[in-house]
């Protein structure tokens, strides 16, 4: 402990909070209210109400709410797959080659999202692979986003993961696929669950690249947020987040239960 | 089966490893690699297993040579120190994991599974999690595993030095007891404890600095040991040195009476004379010195002599009158329980 | 952009293998266990099974990138020119907004280390009943999109928020003094607010590492809490500091959601002017050289904070 005397301790205690609270837990509580209000124009939220959420699950947000888990679920998938793959295949590779792979697919997380965006936006609006104005623009977006995560994950786990499991695993006569099977990706699951999640609720708040490129029948929960703030609408908007932090809040729980069930150690 | 060394050479990044190791493990022989860490034992063991690759030489299981097969094709049994059972899987699954990998028949794997956790006397934590067993247990666990596949040669590297020492001794009578149910069984132990060695092995390998220093039976090692690594770490021993004129050997201005085949007359040489060979008071071969140290340790007296600017030290059985602090004494060793080595660096202090 | 600070935090682990013997297992390849032939045949099978994910990653990520640098070059009117570049450094509207970037990315940055070290110092060795828990929410937070801080901001400081709505009570006041949300302070406060989790994040696991004996050690000799803070904590903080705070920086330049929902017509970052390019005047030569040089900069200093958080790390 390194302050001793009670009074110091209380002091700091006391500017802890004075920082703390109003920075960090009064925006979620801030939207958490409006989301059950109808105005605010003095110290606290007034005239409550439910009907922010009874917009909100029907028609336009209640379709961009499962255009977000859809989206994010998509995304999640297959940049755990791309993700784990390439760490497997960076992890058997020397030193070198191994940096090479580890600097490509990292570079999504330093190229800014807009860009991406742009950049998806620019190579998929022409023939041959014309995917400008449907959904599926949105969801490769999200998926190169969200690999470069699912690849840093993957590959930590796997420079954690003891080599004398796959070794014992071969002694025992295991090829290397049965290994992977068996050993590898079993000890992985605890690492590859909670990667799973971090793309889950990435992809879920994704803004940046979206706005870039969702068609108008693909409206995921940010968009919907931003256009709902943007016309004035704040207090609906304040629920539909409020949605989209349940949505992610719940994915994230059930992940980490899954997780603790799935960790031996 | 047989496992054969022919002239393996490792290195890494340039720095060799281990340096030209021949040597041969008969078929249900017990081998001790013995060496402090750092001396290429392990990485000996791991180039039977197959996870580093020799730069040089080869690696023969009995007529086989193994040297670019994989791990997995070499169906050998391997235990190692941290045990690596598997924690996802219960200790039936850890146990069944190579005859599964092989595609045995089910019938068979649950035979073989009984068999080899009644062996190891693990029957009863079969449905267990490895998380749920103490260390000891643990250790049973991986040697059932390795055992389970019927391996011709067993790998056991460091397998006790997780274990504390009331357990590793119960371990090793354990050790002994499997190796006599499965005498064909060919085994290499990697330890740097000489307990371990000496009371295990059929022929201890001594390993230093990346090459071998000896290799022969305890007892050969113990009696006669080639030279003052070897003497030092099997076993403690006074190294002294000596010069040889024609006859016996002269240390200070003592002059002692041995046999000096193989000496050069003339030549420096070192002295070795286990401590409990070593007597107080008149006799052949005497020393006289300065008590510096006197300890008890129970069933004995360890002294520690000032003699001639050396120590020598004398395990005795429970002195009743034991000597002073600084007290001048003589001490003496037979003629027959000394030997001369080349000279080189004198003994350890323990 | 949010756990990745926790993973390249996690030095620790990676040292907490078995009892290293020289060549034990730190030195072997890590796939040894899978073995073909020679070893010539088997790096070009490693190689080969590394293929797929990087044909993904080159199709959907490497090409539509140079795609982009590729329309930087094209201006609308046609042929290869530096063109879009020379108008893009010579308006106004990209000077004030890469200034405008910069200087918010760097202030949020120094405002996230020094708020994020007070608080972890607080959490980490000023413990109070619930602080484990405060470090978990502050993970729950980090998976919440950075611009629902700017909407909380709204009701907080807005012209009819919390903040004006107390003052005009209190005063009697017609309307409150807080009036900073569509100024780039209100995008500094927001940036702040949302990133300084990333700063504490890698800075608790530092403090996690820290042997406690030694803060007693020198608290017994007689040292005081500042003295020990500079002298004891903060150099052991430093890496932490150094890669959490490069990151922020990185993550604050390409900044987007936070801007957006200011609204402010007076805020334009560089992904901000992307956005506006592209989508709404579609002039996308001007848009990708934009992109370029956003790029960049991003990269570049994401490259710095590789370097650094492997130098934390090892």
């Amino acid at each position: 402990m390194l302050v001793h005397s009670r009074g110091a301790r209380w002091a700091v205690w006391a500017v802890f909070a004075l920082l703390f609270l109003p920075l960090f837990a009064l925006p979620l509580l801030v939207v958490l209210g409006a989301s059950f209000a109808t105005h605010w124009s003095g110290a606290l939220p007034s005239g409550p109400t439910t009907a922010n959420y009874r917009t909100v699950v029907r028609g336009e947000a209640l379709h961009a709410l499962t255009t977000s888990l859809l989206t994010a679920v998509a995304a999640s998938v297959l940049a755990l797959t791309v993700g784990t793959w390439a760490a497997l295949a960076a992890a058997a590779l020397g030193r070198g080659r191994r940096r090479v792979l580890d600097a490509l697919f990292v570079l999504p997380v330093a190229v800014p999202s807009v860009v991406v965006g742009l950049s998806v936006l620019v190579a998929f609006s022409r023939p041959p692979l014309l995917l400008n104005g449907t959904r599926w623009i949105v969801i490769l977006a999200h998926t190169v986003l969200v690999t470069a995560f699912a690849y840093q994950s993957v590959s930590a786990a796997l420079a954690r993961l003891d080599p004398a499991y796959e070794q014992a695993a071969a002694s025992l006569g295991a090829g290397p696929a049965y290994v992977l099977w068996r050993v590898r990706l079993p000890l992985l699951l605890p690492s590859l669950t909670a990667a799973a999640g971090l793309c889950f609720a990435l992809s879920m708040g994704e803004l940046s690249a979206t706005m870039m490129l969702y068609p108008p029948d693909w409206t995921p929960l940010p968009v919907l947020i931003y256009a709902a703030t943007d016309r004035g609408a704040l207090f609906t908007g304040s629920a539909v987040a409020v949605v989209l932090m349940a949505a992610t809040l719940l994915v994230l729980f059930a992940v980490s239960r899954a997780r603790t069930r799935a960790s031996y150690r | 089966m047989s496992i054969r060394f022919d002239s393996v050479t490792v290195a890494y990044d340039g720095n060799v490893v281990l340096d030209a190791l021949d040597l041969t493990v008969a078929p249900g022989e017990v081998m001790a690699l013995l060496g402090p860490s750092g001396s290429g034992k392990t990485t000996a063991l791991r180039a039977v297993a197959g996870f580093v690759r020799p730069a040089s030489g080869r690696v023969l299981l009995g007529e086989r040579d193994v040297t670019d097969l994989p791990p997995h094709r070499r169906g050998i049994g391997m235990v190692v120190q941290q045990y690596a059972l598997f924690p996802h899987l219960r200790v039936e699954d850890n146990v069944a994991f190579g005859l599964k990998a092989r595609k045995t028949p089910k019938a068979e794997i649950r035979r073989r599974v009984a068999e080899a956790l009644e062996m190891t006397g693990m029957a009863a934590y079969a449905r267990r999690h490895p998380r749920e067993l103490s260390g000891g247990q643990q250790q049973r666990v991986a040697i059932a595993r390795a055992l389970a596949i019927r391996p011709a040669v067993l790998l056991l590297d460091e397998p006790l030095s997780a274990l504390d020492a009331r357990l590793r001794s119960g371990m090793l009578a354990e050790l002994a007891r499997l190796h006599r149910e499965l005498p064909e069984v060919s085994i290499l132990y990697v330890t740097h404890d000489q307990m371990e060695a000496l009371t295990l092995a059929d022929r201890i390998a001594v390993m230093d600095k990346a090459r071998l220093q000896a290799c022969g039976t305890p007892q050969e090692l113990y009696r006669a040991p080639a030279n003052a690594f070897t003497a030092s770490f099997v076993g403690n021993a006074n190294l002294l040195p000596v010069t040889v004129p024609a006859r016996g050997a002269v240390l200070g201005d003592a002059e002692l009476t041995l046999d000096t085949a193989g000496a050069a007359a003339g030549a420096r040489a070192t002295l070795c004379v286990r401590p409990h060979l070593v007597g107080l008071g008149e006799g052949p071969n005497r020393l006289t010195g300065t008590v510096r140290e006197i300890q008890w340790r129970g069933a004995t007296h360890r002294l520690y002599v000032d003699v001639a600017g050396h120590t020598v030290r004398a395990d005795l059985p429970e002195l009743r009158e034991a000597p002073a602090h600084g007290e001048r004494i003589t001490v003496h060793f037979a003629p027959e329980d000394a030997v001369l080595l080349a000279a080189g660096v004198s003994g350890d202090e323990h | 952009m949010n756990t990745e600070p926790a993973l390249r935090a996690a030095p620790a682990h990676d040292a907490a293998g078995p009892a290293p013997e020289p060549g034990r297992t730190n030195r072997t390849a890590p796939g040894a266990a899978g073995a073909g032939p020679g070893p010539g045949s088997r790096a070009a099978r490693r190689l080969l099974w590394a293929l797929p994910p990087v044909a993904l990653l080159a199709l959907f990520f490497l090409h539509p990138l140079a795609l982009v640098v590729r329309q930087s070059l094209q201006p609308d009117g046609g042929g290869t020119s530096l063109q879009p570049y020379t108008d893009v450094f010579a308006s106004a509207a990209f000077r004030e907004a890469l200034w405008t970037t910069v200087w918010i990315a760097l202030a949020a940055t120094a405002g996230c280390l020094v708020l994020g070290f007070l608080l972890a110092l607080v959490i980490a060795f000023v413990p109070f009943p619930g602080a484990k828990a405060l470090a978990r929410f502050v993970d729950v937070f980090l998976s919440f999109p950075s611009f629902l801080i700017t909407l909380a901001l709204l009701f907080l400081y807005g012209r009819t928020g919390m903040a004006n709505g107390l003052w005009t009570q209190a005063t009697g006041a017609a309307h409150g003094p807080f009036d900073f949300l569509t100024t780039p302070w209100g995008v500094l406060l927001a940036e702040v607010t949302y990133f300084t989790p990333f700063v504490m994040r890698p800075l608790l696991a530092a403090f996690a590492q820290l042997d406690t004996a030694q803060l007693e050690a020198a608290g017994s000799l007689g040292a005081r809490a500042p003295h020990i803070v500079r002298r004891i904590i903060l150099p052991e903080a430093l890496p932490a500091l150094a890669a959490g705070g490069s990151l922020v920086l990185v993550l604050c330049l390409n900044e987007f959601g936070i801007v957006l929902f200011t609204g402010a017509k007076g805020v334009t970052t560089l992904p901000m002017l992307v956005y506006g390019k592209a989508i709404l005047e579609s002039d996308y030569p001007g848009a990708c050289a934009v992109a370029v040089v956003n790029v960049l900069i991003s990269v570049g200093l994401y490259g710095l904070y590789r370097v650094v958080s492997r130098r934390a790390g090892a």
